[in-house]
């Protein structure tokens, strides 16, 4: 029992309590230094726990050792990351201002951080440290959803860096290897660095070439990790997000890249899967059995914003289609994963998106439209060919509808209705699955004439929460049914502001789980179901819509043709 | 929107609780969890501040009761709130007088949300025995505050002694912040322990606490010394790193930044702050199964073993004052 090489059982309570109780003595007098001593028992293993045990009993190889203070049954300690740096190139860019920086603020506020975090800057400018720490601290202090508290800022401070230069300069890429370098001896971060790349498309060869060249971007090279976050546009196309792919994976090692989808660090994206699994009340019936139809809806009210060089190449199709709305059809129609662990759900969503299918008459089944000046919440809207910097002609697109179908035996004829819009009359994103009538109604048909389709609306933003809509009797001596909503809303359910989704992301990047992150497959997959449809777009000019409304009328013929309408957000 | 209601019956403030949610809009449709606050009187702002905070986190309904003197006439003075100074909650605040107080849960129970968790907090000195309060009885998770007894390190053998699994105490919350920076620490780069120190002010029940986690989960013995405080100020583990030895320590001497240092690597500053009282109880509400890492823990300070083993069952025991007295 008491030999401390054997992987032995814990002992008997009652032996630990004797050995316990006759050590936990008090010193009669505060003069002697030592208070009280709690130790273990007579020999050091009487009371120790089995991790304390395979813990003690082994001497070879530190690493492999489990760390005795975490216990998966202790709910209340947090995972935090190893020491790290976060390089963040394009750090004056408006992401890394609106999001990084005060994401990285409210991690350290919650205590996410590790001792030893370094937020590295990487930009053209001609700026000291101190520049970029009160570009910093004024982005943390404006955006952070936490609040603000010098205390917290000052030890973050204290480990911001900036190194100036543009991305062709070679020379700044060696004094940013340096500098990691030199961070080891100062700060610990024993080789632990996630390089966060906000910056346009056309850079990322560069940048990566650059991390290459100077072997940054080589994890055999030092003791810690290396990572790599990219943003979306993942190219424009299957063959370019192809080259973009092979150029990140021969860069870093494939499980090295992180793709962020922000949406998927969504509360409500992730409680989508915790309602379709952990309840026995929905999955019997999300099927073709039960389910009529799939829309999934996600609408802005604001036009381009100033991003005219990159939407008008890309369009609505390209910027929310492909990555967004497929990425919540994939978790909406996959099978149930075996597991939370990210290769099995990556491999659920795989599936999925290699079963989408499209549509063979694309001009019946497939919308887009541009919008036209008009009048949205109150105020002139103009069109898009009136916003700045958009050439004369543009037929890009600002919104985006289709009909896809997913060739799976649960969804074997349940059409996937997509739309994505800009200048729409309300920012709403939501998914709604619409069952089918019930098959027989004992009622008299007058009865039943305000009663639609049960509806299931997952409400992804704003107003996180979940919505069931349902008949039921209008009180009164007559029969009549109508439809009423039961809402469930984050919001009041728990007024707790839920972390924001590039807080979490970026926790997941340090700590190295990619369970949130599309990988190339699904990108690929998804660049699949897109290209077909862009290729036919591009020989017909899109349809016109004023701003505030909701799309061009050929959407809602589109659904009209099936007998079906959109559902009004 | 506030009704209060003098002298009067567990079945008026019901009534008046239905009245008030439904001019509200039923705003609290998402309740998760009903909480049970035992007051005294002195308390009852912190304890209403507290509760306020948590709630955001985690939308209970908020049932706070003070207990006021036994030898008087039976009396229930109550006042309902919904949407009102306690925030989104929906609250009633119950004083009650005489015998009514050793029957508080006639009130109660009719007034728990359908099928919630309960949760009921001492924000008080904590009971002997849970046993004897009813309204502990009926809680599926009981949370003390030993910080509050005149004695809390007999307060803390006095919990051991009445454990059973569901009890948790702040001063076990109170060390969250510091057991997470302990355990990053043996993230990044494991080491073995050949002992471990805390310093704390004299008498702190989240030291002894602290302390008798790391006995158990690092197996070595730790030593309590007395600090000027506040709080807990100090860890240190002394290791075995490889075949080399070094130390690690966290001094936290102003209750708000911690120093970090281990051998061979710099010091590193970062925050520690001791937490307000609504960020304890929202933590407590996040999770409502059984801490057994808090029962081992407590175990292991208290030295009664077998914590984490008892029945997570509890029988009322009924325990009349006016006849304890004459005894």
């Amino acid at each position: 029992m008491a030999g401390g090489s054997h992987k032995a059982p814990a002992p008997p309570p009652q032996e630990a309590a004797e050995g316990a109780r006759t050590r936990f003595t008090r010193v009669p007098d505060g003069n002697e230094q030592t208070e009280t001593a709690v130790t273990p028992g007579t020999e050091p293993e009487a009371t120790t726990s089995q991790a304390a045990l395979r813990y003690l009993d082994d001497d070879r190889d530190d690493r492999s050792v489990p760390n005795p203070l975490r216990d998966a049954r202790d709910r209340r300690l947090p995972r935090v990351p190893d020491p790290s740096a976060l390089v963040v190139f394009g750090v004056t860019g408006d992401l890394a201002r609106k999001k990084l920086i005060p994401a990285v603020y409210d991690l350290g506020n919650r205590g996410l951080l590790p001792p030893g975090f370094v937020l590295l800057g990487f930009a053209r400018r001609d700026w000291g440290h101190g520049d970029f720490e009160q570009l910093a601290r004024a982005s943390a202090l404006e955006h952070a959803r936490t609040e603000f508290r010098d205390d917290v800022w000052s030890r973050i401070a204290e480990s911001v860096r900036f190194v100036p230069g543009s991305f062709d300069d070679d020379a700044a890429f060696d004094e940013l290897n340096q500098t990691l370098v030199d961070l080891e001896g100062t700060h610990g971060i024993a080789g632990n660095v996630a390089f966060y790349l906000s910056i346009p498309p056309p850079a990322f060869p560069t940048v990566l070439n650059q991390l290459d060249r100077t072997k940054m971007a080589d994890s055999s090279t030092t003791a810690g990790w290396r990572r790599v976050v990219v943003e979306k546009p993942f190219g424009h196309d299957l063959p370019s997000s192809r080259d973009l792919n092979h150029l990140v994976d021969t860069v870093f090692q494939p499980d090295e890249v992180f793709r962020i989808d922000h949406y998927l660090g969504k509360e409500t994206v992730q409680n989508l899967l915790a309602l379709r699994f952990a309840n026995t009340l929905f999955e019997p019936v999300w099927n073709s059995n039960y389910v009529d139809s799939i829309q999934i809806t996600m609408a802005e009210d604001v036009g381009i914003e100033g991003r005219a060089g990159f939407y008008d190449t890309a369009g609505a199709a390209r910027d929310v289609l492909q990555n967004h709305l497929l990425q919540l059809l994939a978790l909406t129609a996959m099978e149930e994963p075996v597991s939370f662990d990210s290769e099995a759900l990556r491999i659920e969503k795989r599936k999925v998106l290699g079963a989408i299918s499209i549509p063979d008459d694309l001009d019946a089944c497939t919308v887009r439209g541009q919008y036209e000046r008009g009048w949205l919440a109150g105020q002139r809207a103009r069109g898009y060919l009136d916003e700045k910097d958009i050439p004369p002609g543009s037929t890009t697109e600002t919104y985006a509808a289709v009909r896809l179908g997913v060739e799976t035996r649960r969804w074997a004829g349940v059409p996937f209705y997509l739309r994505t819009g800009k200048r729409l009359p309300r920012r709403v994103t939501e998914i709604a699955v619409v069952f089918k009538r019930a098959p027989h109604l004992p009622f008299a048909k007058t009865d039943t004439v305000e009663l639609g389709n049960n509806q299931l609306v997952v409400r992804v933003q704003p107003d996180e929460g979940i919505t069931l809509r349902f008949g039921s009797k209008v009180p009164g001596s007559a029969m009549e049914v109508r439809e009423v909503s039961m809402d469930f809303l984050y919001g009041s359910a728990f007024t707790e502001s839920s972390p924001e989704a590039y807080e979490r992301l970026l926790l997941d990047v340090l700590l190295g789980d990619t369970t949130l992150f599309p990988d190339h497959n699904e990108v690929e997959a998804s660049w699949r179901v897109v290209d077909p449809l862009e290729e036919f777009w591009a020989t017909k000019p899109p349809e016109h819509y004023r701003a505030g409304e909701w799309g061009p009328v050929a959407g809602d013929e589109m659904l009209a043709r099936e007998g079906r309408r959109w559902r009004r957000p | 929107m506030t009704t209060t209601l003098w002298d009067t019956t567990g079945g008026d403030v019901v009534k008046a609780l239905v009245a008030e949610r439904r001019a509200g809009g039923a705003v609290a449709s998402g309740l998760a969890v009903t909480l049970v606050a035992i007051v005294d009187e002195k308390n009852v702002v912190t304890a209403e501040q507290a509760a306020t905070i948590a709630a955001q986190a985690h939308p209970c309904r908020l049932l706070i009761v003070i207990r006021r003197q036994v030898d008087t006439s039976d009396r229930l003075d109550a006042e309902v709130q919904v949407g009102g100074r306690l925030g989104p909650t929906e609250a009633v605040v119950m004083r009650m007088y005489g015998r009514l107080t050793l029957h508080a849960e006639s009130v109660v129970l009719p007034l728990l949300a359908p099928d919630a968790p309960v949760v009921t907090w001492w924000h008080s000195e904590p009971p002997k025995a849970i046993a004897t309060d009813s309204l502990g009885v009926l809680a599926g998770r009981r949370v003390t505050d030993c910080s509050l007894a005149p004695d809390p390190i007999a307060a803390l053998r006095g919990r051991a002694v009445d454990f059973a699994p569901g009890d948790t105490d702040l001063a076990w919350t109170r060390t969250t912040p510091w057991r997470s920076l302990l355990a990053s620490v043996f993230d990044a780069s494991p080491a073995r322990a050949r002992s471990a120190q805390v310093a704390a002010e004299k008498g702190n029940p989240s030291a002894s606490l602290l302390a008798g986690w790391l006995s158990h989960r690092l197996g070595v013995t730790t030593e309590l010394t007395p600090s000027s405080g506040p709080g807990i100020t100090e860890v240190g583990i002394d290791l075995l790193d490889g075949r080399d030895e070094g130390s690690l320590k966290i001094s936290r001497p102003d209750g708000r930044m911690a120093t970090f240092s281990r051998t061979g690597q710099p010091d590193r500053q970062l925050p520690l702050l001791r937490r307000e009282l609504g960020d304890l109880l929202a933590e407590e509400l996040r999770r409502l199964e059984v801490d057994e890492v808090y029962a081992e823990a407590l175990s292991q300070s208290s030295g009664i073993a077998g914590l984490a083993e008892r029945s997570p069952l509890r029988t009322h025991l009924w325990r009349d004052p006016a006849l304890t007295v004459e005894a």
